[in-house]
Formats: structure tokens, C-alpha cells, sequence
């Protein structure tokens, strides 16, 4: 308890000093007036992705359509069943290819294809992920293409056990087939990566030679390049790639101004209280309140969709066959992991349940957090579409069948959420990623194994 | 001269790879008396149609192919030659067709390795722990790459140093740009850094003003700029040459003058030395986000053969491996006077490195790797914090840091490298001494200490290997059999044929029916059998530590019985005499050792082609009891260390 009010004494602190450096009238607007009122809002795209599976018989609605009546595990979303589909017997076909487990499982769950198998000396996911080519559509809009976040390390070491590196436990976001997106999982430094110089009193670092250095550094590499082998080559396009993306953001005016002008307001009273909690949060709880962590990265995705930082991002709860620790969940008292492998043993079902509940609150979080977020007459919800699934159904089987997919969010009015929807057995997942692809007005009819689009969704 | 030696090197290799099994020759036919045989005794469970545990043999219908996946066949061959293929359910394996099997096989592998061939290797970035030692190497500055930069995967042997599993992407060159400022303001805060890496301090007198002066109006092209242009490349080539790890080529000095000159011009604001020397900084700051410094680059000149590494490349190759970091000045030398091909110059050098305390740094990145204790590091919780309330940060840190000065005392003192799996002593300080019960005096640092109990000894009975190896809230014996025989043995468990589910080991469960009893049930399958048989005993041998490796009798009411038998039908109780069984294992353990250092050492998993170097390090460590020495010298020496083939792929020549 007096640990509490520490904490709140210092945020009120550090409340007041950051609110005085606010010009007068910003500071005092009303709630929704001085949020930016774009002429069309952007649509956003978020995948949300949980490890380990989920209990396979508490999962599903028995009823198909709208109304239908709650299972347990979906239970913590109740409040919000006009803002999402639950989406029955999809499946990731392309899984089931290269060998057992869950790893083949993560890496290719946004690519729908069949990743190769390697201890890391080929790494190669069999293909581009969904969020980034929808990045690679609408990213150019924005300072940053995507956002690739998450809560852990990247697990190291290879599993002999299946002849696979655990970089693809770890990485679900595919630039291209041969390069996994990096993940963050610090919120200081996920959120000082975006918002960082607009923190009222941030001390901004004048370089006026950035350009200057990556324009040298361009040169070494293209001279290197030359004298490289083919395989070296390829890696270094990895180093060029990122050289020219970074131009690219620090050299477009245009962009920041935009980025800067959208900081006003609501957006910019979020993004200081955000701060604030992130600094709390690294003084004194670091790595130790999982949950609050969770809703901090959370938070910042929000907050990327509202000021229009990023339209697209990706968030990876845990990397494949993490066992993370949920006994401070009530009545778990074991490794998510090994809960999974339940064996249909009731005890530990019962502990799987709430480990998924957890999820879905999370989840449920990020909801109300983009609903709560104003844009216009709506609200940034309104213009997102928010993927949930998981890479497996139940852990105990580790079967790509009939994953547990949920899709939140209205996408501009173009999604009809509010029901549970049970396809065939065995639809490609991808046709769920054809139909967001149409959701958003990207011309791609077919994405990996997509066979055509899922019916129902679309208004 | 090259040449000549290369010769004799093939020659000498050749020999050796052929002594170490007996038929090298192709003794049976592949289609007509192989592939026949393999269809009547193994295609009924290893077909197209339904492979068991994913091995298709029908698949090889030609010899080629065999050769071209040798290492898996390598595989195939082990299990023939160890009889544990057929299984027990099914008729062995005749004497007649044992032999024709197993030699046959032998005999196409051995063959198809006569031509030496030492496999490709990826520019590496550097990992972090290389950025954090080179950084600290080059400039003399302490930075926190762990905690800055996003973490990487592993590959290969599952080290962080293999390229393939090593990225750049948009944000990691944010980082290495925001990196690399912050390390250069950091080392211009303290003179004397800044000074060591820019030692030429630019304040003109007024008299070499008026020379320049003076010069200026006879030469057009001169002038004051040029002036501390020339004074500053006197101070950047040199940095940069040892930040790239070689000679800078003309291209690469004229960027670096130039960028000087811009940002000289540009800071005409400023007074010297602050104008001269923050423009340096803004140079060196351009060298650190370099590829050149970034990447570990290997040319590749035109050849269609195999060759040697440029010296260069080499003084790079052995820093990296036994240091972690860029070559001093002393490789660099003679690097630049091209004595690293002489093997006898290479013994001595990795004898000077090991004896520098810079080996340390290979002892700590190897060890905690290999044996999967580098999370210990991290913040996150391993086990659960309330059952074990005690198992803080600091401890976590002293588990690993007993590990990795147990290791390098192997690696430097000791000289030998089966005390990893048993020894009489270890390594504490005041706060592990009170972990583990040991008496004694202590302090903060780490110190050898004797042990009276037999049980501790090796990295079996340390903390740290004891926590990986269990779960959040207790310990698993299966998981720590299987750790056992990966990690020490280089065997690998098949996984559990899908849809077996894992046995049910709750905190109930040990109390009132015994761990023991469970897994025993668990083993009456027969599916489960052939491989828990292998594993299981191994870890109900080390039920004495906890999940966190302290000792314990009970579970609460049950005692802790230990004992067991292995697969090979020996008897122990303990884990004192199961680490005196497996000091028997010595071909195992070499062979994994021979591995493991291999792929660390080349930044890639070990492939077929690298069998005959294998083999010789595995003869290095049995022949000269496990001396870490002769090991190391001999995988500097070995081919697919020292050389390296093109990449015969086009190359792409339009860069953009």
C-alpha cells in the first residue's frame, strides 16, 4: 500500500512539471476537440499472438451467428461481442510440413507457407508475412513501415531434438523470407524510438550529420558488396535495406511535420502519461509485473495507431514453447509450457483456462484502449482491424487445426464484427489474410495457400 | 610455396582420415547389395508413405544422394553400427548383414570425403558480446551491448556468433547508430580515451598558420583545410584500419577525408582543437556503423578451388574464436608480414592467446552457451519466486560466473577438459559457499576450493547447469537425462512420437506415488521406452538437487532414491558414481566437444565435409587427455578453419 502512494506521489510530481511545459492551450482542451480530425482516417492493422494453444473444448461458441453464448476462455471479451469475429476451423496447412512441434508452427503462422528446416545456417520462413505486405502497401505513409513488438529475448540455442533454430520460435514478422523482423520488448526503448523527443523537456539532440555518415556508410557497403560472394551479397542487401530505410524517415519533412502536427491534445496527454508509467516502470517494477508490461507495449501500439506513427504492427505474447512462469495468476501454479501439455488431466485444464483468460484480457485491453482513442466521429477501433490467434489449438497436440482466430475492430466500417463464424474443416488461414488484404483496398487476391476469401466478414 | 604446402596438408589429412575407421574403400555395391538389404530390413517403418520419426530411407535411391546428405546418414550409420536400429521389437540384424550395413555405408561417406572441402561461411555480424570487446578493444570504452541492442537468435551449435542467424534490420541500424554516438561521447568525455584513438591534438601556432598561409597562395589546391584534413587522416586511417581489421583501400580513405573535410567545413562555428576533434568523433561514429566494421567480411577472389584465407582474414578468425573480439597489434603484424599460414606460427599464437586473459572471454561465451546458462543473466524469473524466494539476481549471477571460472580454469590450468563432467573442486565465493553449505572462509571473489563431497564436482553439480535443466517449480528428470545427453553427450533423443502427451509430475504426484514409480509406468510403454531407458536414468540421478541444484534427501515425505541403471545395464547411486559411469564416455564427449568448438569457432553448424577434421579433433582430445591445447591448435590448423570455397552462385554485379 505505501508502495502505491509512492508512486503516485511521484507520477503527480512529474504530472505537474510535464503539464507547465505545455503550451497553455493545449493543455486545457477538451477531451476529442483537438485530436486531429483527418479527412479519411487510415486503417490500422494489428496481430496479436499467443504461444502454447488454447484448452480445445472452452473455446469455440456453440452457436454460430451473433448472440451466441460465451465459452470460458472468451469469457473476458464479453462486453465487447459487437467488436469481434470468432473464427472457426481455419487452419495453417503449410505447418504440417517440416517437422513436429511448435516452431514450424510460430514462424510461418502470418505466412501461410512452409518454413525450411535449419539449425540457423539457412534460415528461410518459406515467405513474406502478412503484416508486412500490407506494410509494404500502406507504410510508406508513415515514419515507420511496422512495428514488431513483444515481451521476450529471443529464445537461443537450437532444439536438436527437431533440427531447428529457436529464432523461429521467436520471430513471426517476415520482411522477406531470409530476414525475421526484430522485435522490441523494451517499452523505454520502444517508446523513446517514436515518441521519445516529444516528451515535454526531452532534451533533443541536434545531428546535423546523420545524413552525411549514412551517406558514407552507403558507399562502404556498396563497395564491399562488390568483392562478396553471392550468399554475402544477399546478407549485406540486409545492411543496405536498412541504411536506405532510415534515410528514408530522417529525410522526409513532409512526414515528420505531419507525425508532429498529429502530437496535439489527447494524443499528446496519452503519450505523457505513457511516458511516465514507462519511467516508473523501469525504476521499479523492471521485469517483474508481466501484466503491466503487456499493457505498456500495448499501449505504445495504440498510441503508434492514434498519432499515426505506424499502421501496421505485430505483437508476439511469448516465443513459442515459452514457459513463462503464470502462478501469480490465482490457482495456476506451473509454467505456461507444461500446462499445455495437460494430457486432458482436469487440474491442469483448469489452470490452462485462466492462462488463456489472462490473454484475452490483454487483448480485451488493447480493445477499449483504441476505442477509447478519438478520431473524428469515431474512434481509432473503428478504423483497425485486430487480429488474435495462437499457432496451435491445443498444446497437448500441437495441431494447426482449427486455430483459435478471433479479428476485432470494424476496419472503417468495412467488417461486419459481432459474430462467431465456423467455416469448413481445414480453410487456409490465408484466406482470412485475403480478406483483410480486401478489407484495406489492397489488390492481391491471393495470399500463400489462400484458396479465395472467408464469407461473412466483409460488410 | 603455398602450393607445396597445401599438398602435403591433403596428404596429411587424407591419411589420417582413412586410419581413424577401417574401410575406407567401397566395399559393397550401393544399388545391387546396399539398397536391397536397407528395403528388406528397415523400409517397413522408414518409407515415403508413413516415415518413422521422419527418417525416409527409401528416398536415397541413388548413391549420389546418400553422399549428398552424409551427415545424416552418418546418423543412419550410428544407429545400424550401435544396434539400435532394428529395434528390439523386430529380428536383428544377421552377422553377414550387420557388417555389409555398416561398412557399406562407412564406405561410400568415406570415400565421398577424399576431396577436403571446407564449406561456406556467411559474413558474420559481429554478435554483441564481439561489438561490446571490439568496442572496449578499440576504444578503450565499457559498453552495454547486451542490454542495448535487441537480442539475436542462435544457430549452427547453437551459439550466437553464426551468421546465418544473424540479422540487420531497420531498427538494429538505428541502434548501431545510436550506439556508436553514445560510445563516442562517452570516450570524448574522458580525455584520456579520446586521447589513446586521436592522439593528434589540432591547435595550429600562428606560425604553422602562416606557413599554411603562405603555401595557399603558391598552390590552388591547398589550403587551411587541407592542412587538418592531412593532420586528421593521421589520426583516422590508423583507427580505421584497426576497426575494419585490415588495410583500407583507396575508395574507403577517400570517403573518410572527404566526410572530414564536410563536417570540418560545416563546424566553422567552433574553435580548434574542439572544431577538429568533434569532427573526428563524427568520422568515427561513421566508422562503427560501417560494414566494415559491423560485418566479419571474407573476399572472394575469383578461384574454382578451395584456398587459404588472406592473412588478414585469419588474424581475424583466431581473435574472434579465442577472444571475442578484433585482432591486437601483434596478429596484426604479422598478419601484415604474412606469417599466419605457418602452422608453426599459428601453434604458438593460440598458445600466447590462451595464456592472455583475454581467453576468458571465449571461456565465458562458449561455456554459457554450450550449456544454455546464459539466462541466467536475464531478468526474467527462471523459477518460480515464491517457492524459491531466495534465487535473486545476485545469486543467479554468481551460478553463472562459477561456471565460467570453472571453465576457464579448465581451459588454461588444469588442462583437461574431462573435469567439465567430474572433478574434486570448484569455484565459490561467500555467496555461493553459503548456497551450497560449504564452509570455509570466503570473501566476494571466486577461489578454488576442494570439495570433501564427491557429489558437486563438474558442471552436473552446479547451480546453474541444475536450474536450465528443471522447470519453474521442480525438477525433471526426463528434461535433465535429455540434458545430459545433449549437452555432454552430443546424443539426441528422437522426439516423443506426436500426440504422446507429457507425464504428469505435480508436486501430488511425487509425494504420494514417487516420482520413480511414475516414470516407471511411463516406460512400460514400449513407445516410450527405447529412448526414456537412455534418458531417464540420468536425471533421477541428480534428484538429490533441487531446482535450483541445492541438495536434498526428500521430497517432503518420500526419500530421494538415486539410483539407477544405465541403458548399458551398469549400476550407480548418485550422482557421485553416475559421474564416474560417464567418465567412461569419453568418445562421446570428445566427439561433442569436437563439435561444439568446431561450430563456435567457424560461426556455422558443423556439415558433412567437416567429418575428417572432426574426427582429428576428436583424436587430439583422446590422445592427449583431454589437453585443451593440442585440441585448439589442431582446429586452428584444420582445413575448413584455415580456408574457404567460393560461392559458385552469380553474383548479383548491379549494385545499387
Amino acid at each position: 500500500m505505501s508502495k502505491k502512494w509512492q508512486i503516485s506521489r511521484r507520477r503527480m510530481l512529474k504530472g505537474v512539471g510535464a503539464c507547465m511545459a505545455l503550451p497553455f492551450l493545449d493543455a486545457m482542451a477538451l477531451p476529442g476537440m483537438s485530436s486531429p480530425v483527418p479527412s479519411k482516417s487510415p486503417l490500422r492493422t494489428a496481430f496479436i499472438v499467443m504461444p502454447n494453444g488454447v484448452h480445445p473444448h472452452h473455446w469455440t461458441p456453440a452457436a454460430v451467428g451473433r448472440g451466441y453464448e460465451f465459452t470460458q476462455q472468451l469469457l473476458p471479451l464479453k462486453h465487447l461481442q459487437d467488436d469481434f469475429l470468432v473464427l472457426g476451423e481455419l487452419m495453417n496447412m503449410n505447418s504440417l510440413r517440416t517437422a513436429d512441434g511448435h516452431y514450424t508452427k510460430t514462424a510461418n503462422l502470418l505466412t501461410s507457407t512452409r518454413i525450411r528446416q535449419t539449425t540457423g545456417d539457412n534460415i528461410n520462413s518459406g515467405g513474406v508475412s502478412i503484416d508486412q505486405v500490407i506494410a509494404n502497401h500502406v507504410g510508406g505513409d508513415t515514419l515507420f513501415p511496422s512495428l514488431e513488438y513483444g515481451l521476450d529475448r529471443i529464445a537461443t540455442g537450437v532444439d536438436i531434438n527437431v533440427g531447428l533454430t529457436r529464432l523461429y520460435a521467436s520471430s513471426i514478422s517476415w520482411k522477406t523470407a531470409t530476414q525475421p523482423l526484430t522485435k522490441e520488448i523494451d517499452p523505454k526503448m520502444a517508446f523513446d524510438r517514436l515518441f521519445g523527443r516529444y516528451v515535454p523537456g526531452a532534451k533533443i539532440k541536434n545531428d546535423p550529420w546523420k545524413q552525411s555518415v549514412l551517406d558514407a556508410v552507403l558507399d562502404d557497403a556498396k563497395s564491399l558488396k562488390r568483392n562478396l560472394g553471392r550468399s554475402d551479397q544477399d546478407k549485406l542487401t540486409e545492411y543496405l535495406d536498412s541504411v536506405y530505410s532510415l534515410e528514408k524517415r530522417i529525410s522526409d519533412g513532409a512526414n515528420q511535420e505531419k507525425f508532429a502536427a498529429n502530437l496535439t491534445g489527447d494524443v499528446k496527454k496519452e503519450l505523457i502519461r505513457l511516458n511516465q508509467n514507462i519511467e516508473e516502470y523501469a525504476e521499479v517494477r523492471s521485469g517483474v509485473d508481466v501484466t503491466e508490461k503487456t499493457r505498456m507495449m500495448l499501449d505504445i501500439m495504440a498510441l503508434a495507431f492514434w498519432s499515426d506513427a505506424s499502421r501496421v504492427s505485430t505483437f508476439l505474447f511469448g516465443n513459442s514453447v515459452s514457459n513463462r512462469n503464470f502462478s501469480f495468476l490465482p490457482g495456476v501454479n506451473d509454467g505456461h509450457h507444461s500446462i499445455s501439455h495437460h494430457m486432458d488431466d482436469e487440474k491442469k485444464l483448469a489452470q490452462y483456462v485462466k492462462i488463456t483468460q489472462w490473454h484475452m484480457e490483454q487483448y480485451a485491453y488493447f480493445i477499449e484502449k483504441l476505442k477509447s482513442m478519438k478520431e473524428g466521429e469515431s474512434n481509432v477501433f473503428d478504423n483497425s482491424m485486430v487480429m488474435f490467434s495462437s499457432d496451435l489449438r491445443d498444446g497437448n497436440r500441437h495441431s494447426p487445426r482449427n486455430l483459435p482466430v478471433l479479428l476485432a475492430g470494424r476496419a472503417g466500417g468495412r467488417i461486419n464484427p459481432g459474430q462467431n463464424l465456423i467455416y469448413e474443416k481445414e480453410t487456409p488461414l490465408a484466406n482470412l489474410y485475403v480478406t483483410m488484404l480486401e478489407a484495406l483496398n489492397i489488390e492481391k487476391t491471393s495470399f500463400a495457400d489462400s484458396t479465395g476469401k472467408l464469407a461473412n466478414i466483409l460488410a | 610455396m603455398k602450393h607445396t604446402q597445401f599438398i602435403c596438408f591433403c596428404l596429411a589429412f587424407l591419411l589420417s582420415a582413412f586410419t581413424t575407421k577401417a574401410s575406407a574403400q567401397e566395399l559393397y555395391d550401393y544399388d545391387t547389395e546396399i539398397r536391397p538389404l536397407l528395403s528388406q530390413k528397415c523400409f517397413e517403418c522408414h518409407n515415403t508413405n508413413m516415415p518413422k520419426a521422419n527418417v525416409n530411407l527409401d528416398n536415397y535411391k541413388e548413391k549420389a544422394r546418400v553422399v549428398k546428405d552424409g551427415a545424416f546418414w552418418l546418423k543412419v550409420l550410428e544407429q545400424i553400427e550401435s544396434r539400435d536400429m532394428p529395434p528390439k521389437s523386430k529380428s536383428p540384424l544377421s552377422d553377414e548383414d550387420y557388417r555389409l550395413l555398416v561398412d557399406g555405408i562407412n564406405g561410400i561417406l568415406q570415400s565421398s570425403l577424399k576431396e577436403h572441402v571446407p564449406g561456406q561461411i556467411v559474413i558474420r555480424r559481429l554478435s554483441h558480446t564481439e561489438y561490446q570487446y571490439t568496442i572496449k578493444d578499440l576504444t578503450g570504452y565499457d559498453f552495454d551491448a547486451r542490454s542495448y541492442f535487441p537480442s539475436d537468435g542462435s544457430g549452427g551449435g547453437g551459439f550466437d556468433n553464426q551468421g546465418g542467424s544473424l540479422f540487420i534490420t531497420p531498427l538494429k541500424l538505428e541502434r548501431y547508430y545510436d550506439a556508436a554516438d553514445l560510445i563516442l561521447q562517452g570516450v570524448a568525455e574522458n580525455e584520456q580515451l579520446w586521447r589513446n584513438i586521436a592522439p593528434e591534438e589540432y591547435d595550429p601556432s600562428w606560425l604553422t598558420r602562416l606557413t599554411v598561409w603562405v603555401k595557399s597562395l603558391f598552390d590552388d589546391s591547398y589550403s587551411s583545410m587541407t592542412h587538418a584534413q592531412l593532420t586528421a587522416e593521421k589520426t583516422i586511417f590508423p583507427f580505421a584500419t584497426k576497426a575494419y581489421r585490415r588495410f583500407l583501400k583507396d575508395d574507403e580513405k577517400a570517403r573518410l577525408g572527404t566526410l572530414f573535410a564536410q563536417v570540418y567545413q560545416g563546424m566553422d562555428t567552433l574553435d580548434n582543437p574542439q572544431r577538429f576533434d568533434q569532427s573526428i568523433a563524427q568520422v568515427y561514429k561513421m566508422v562503427l556503423v560501417s560494414p566494415n566494421f559491423l560485418y566479419r567480411t571474407e573476399e572472394e577472389p575469383p578461384n574454382s578451388k578451395a584456398y587459404y584465407l588472406s592473412d588478414f582474414e585469419m588474424a581475424s578468425r583466431l581473435s574472434y574464436f579465442l577472444w571475442s573480439s578484433m585482432p591486437d597489434d601483434e596478429l596484426f603484424s604479422l598478419a601484415y608480414m604474412g606469417k599466419l599460414q605457418d602452422t608453426l606460427v599459428l601453434e604458438g599464437q593460440v598458445k600466447r592467446m590462451l595464456a592472455d586473459p583475454k581467453a576468458k572471454r571465449f571461456a565465458e561465451s562458449f561455456s554459457t552457451q554450450w550449456l544454455g546458462i546464459n539466462k541466467l543473466l536475464d531478468t526474467q524469473p527462471i523459477v518460480d519466486p515464491e517457492k524459491f524466494p531466495d534465487f535473486d539476481m545476485p545469486l543467479r549471477e554468481a551460478l553463472y560466473r562459477e561456471t565460467v571460472e570453472y571453465f576457464y580454469y579448465v581451459l588454461t590450468d588444469s588442462k583437461n577438459m574431462m573435469e567439465l563432467v567430474n572433478s574434486n573442486y570448484t569455484f565459490l565465493n561467500q555467496k555461493l559457499a553459503d548456497f551450497y553449505g560449504v564452509e570455509g572462509n570466503f570473501t566476494d571473489e571466486y577461489k578454488k576450493v576442494l570439495l570433501a563431497n564427491a557429489n558437486r564436482g563438474g558442471v552436473m553439480g552446479m547451480g546453474s547447469v541444475l536450474t536450465v535443466s528443471s522447470l519453474p517449480l521442480r525438477t525433471s528428470p526426463v528434461l535433465r537425462g535429455k540434458y545430459v545427453m545433449e549437452q555432454i553427450m552430443g546424443i539426441s533423443p528422437p522426439p516423443p512420437p506426436p500426440e504422446v502427451a507429457e507425464l504428469v509430475e505435480d508436486e501430488g504426484a511425487h509425494s504420494e506415488l514417487g516420482l520413480r514409480k511414475l516414470l516407471e509406468r511411463h516406460r512400460s510403454s514400449p513407445g516410450c521406452f527405447s529412448c526414456h531407458q537412455k534418458m531417464d536414468p540420468l536425471g533421477l540421478g541428480l534428484e538429490n538437487f533441487d531446482a535450483t541444484g541445492r541438495w536434498r534427501d526428500s521430497y517432503g515425505k518420500a526419500d530421494i532414491d538415486a539410483s539407477g541403471t544405465l541403458a548399458d545395464g551398469r549400476e550407480f547411486n548418485g550422482p557421485a558414481e553416475l559421474k564416474v559411469l560417464l567418465m567412461d564416455e569419453k568418445e562421446k564427449i570428445a566427439r561433442n566437444l569436437a563439435t561444439k568448438v568446431l561450430s563456435y569457432a567457424l560461426g556455422r553448424g558443423t556439415i558433412f565435409t567437416d567429418e575428417p577434421a572432426l574426427r582429428k579433433l576428436e583424436t587430439a582430445l583422446l590422445e592427449n587427455n583431454f589437453n585443451p591445447d593440442p585440441f585448439i591448435v589442431e582446429l586452428v590448423k584444420s582445413y575448413p578453419f584455415r580456408m574457404k570455397i567460393n560461392d559458385f552462385r552469380d553474383k548479383i554485379n548491379e549494385v545499387l
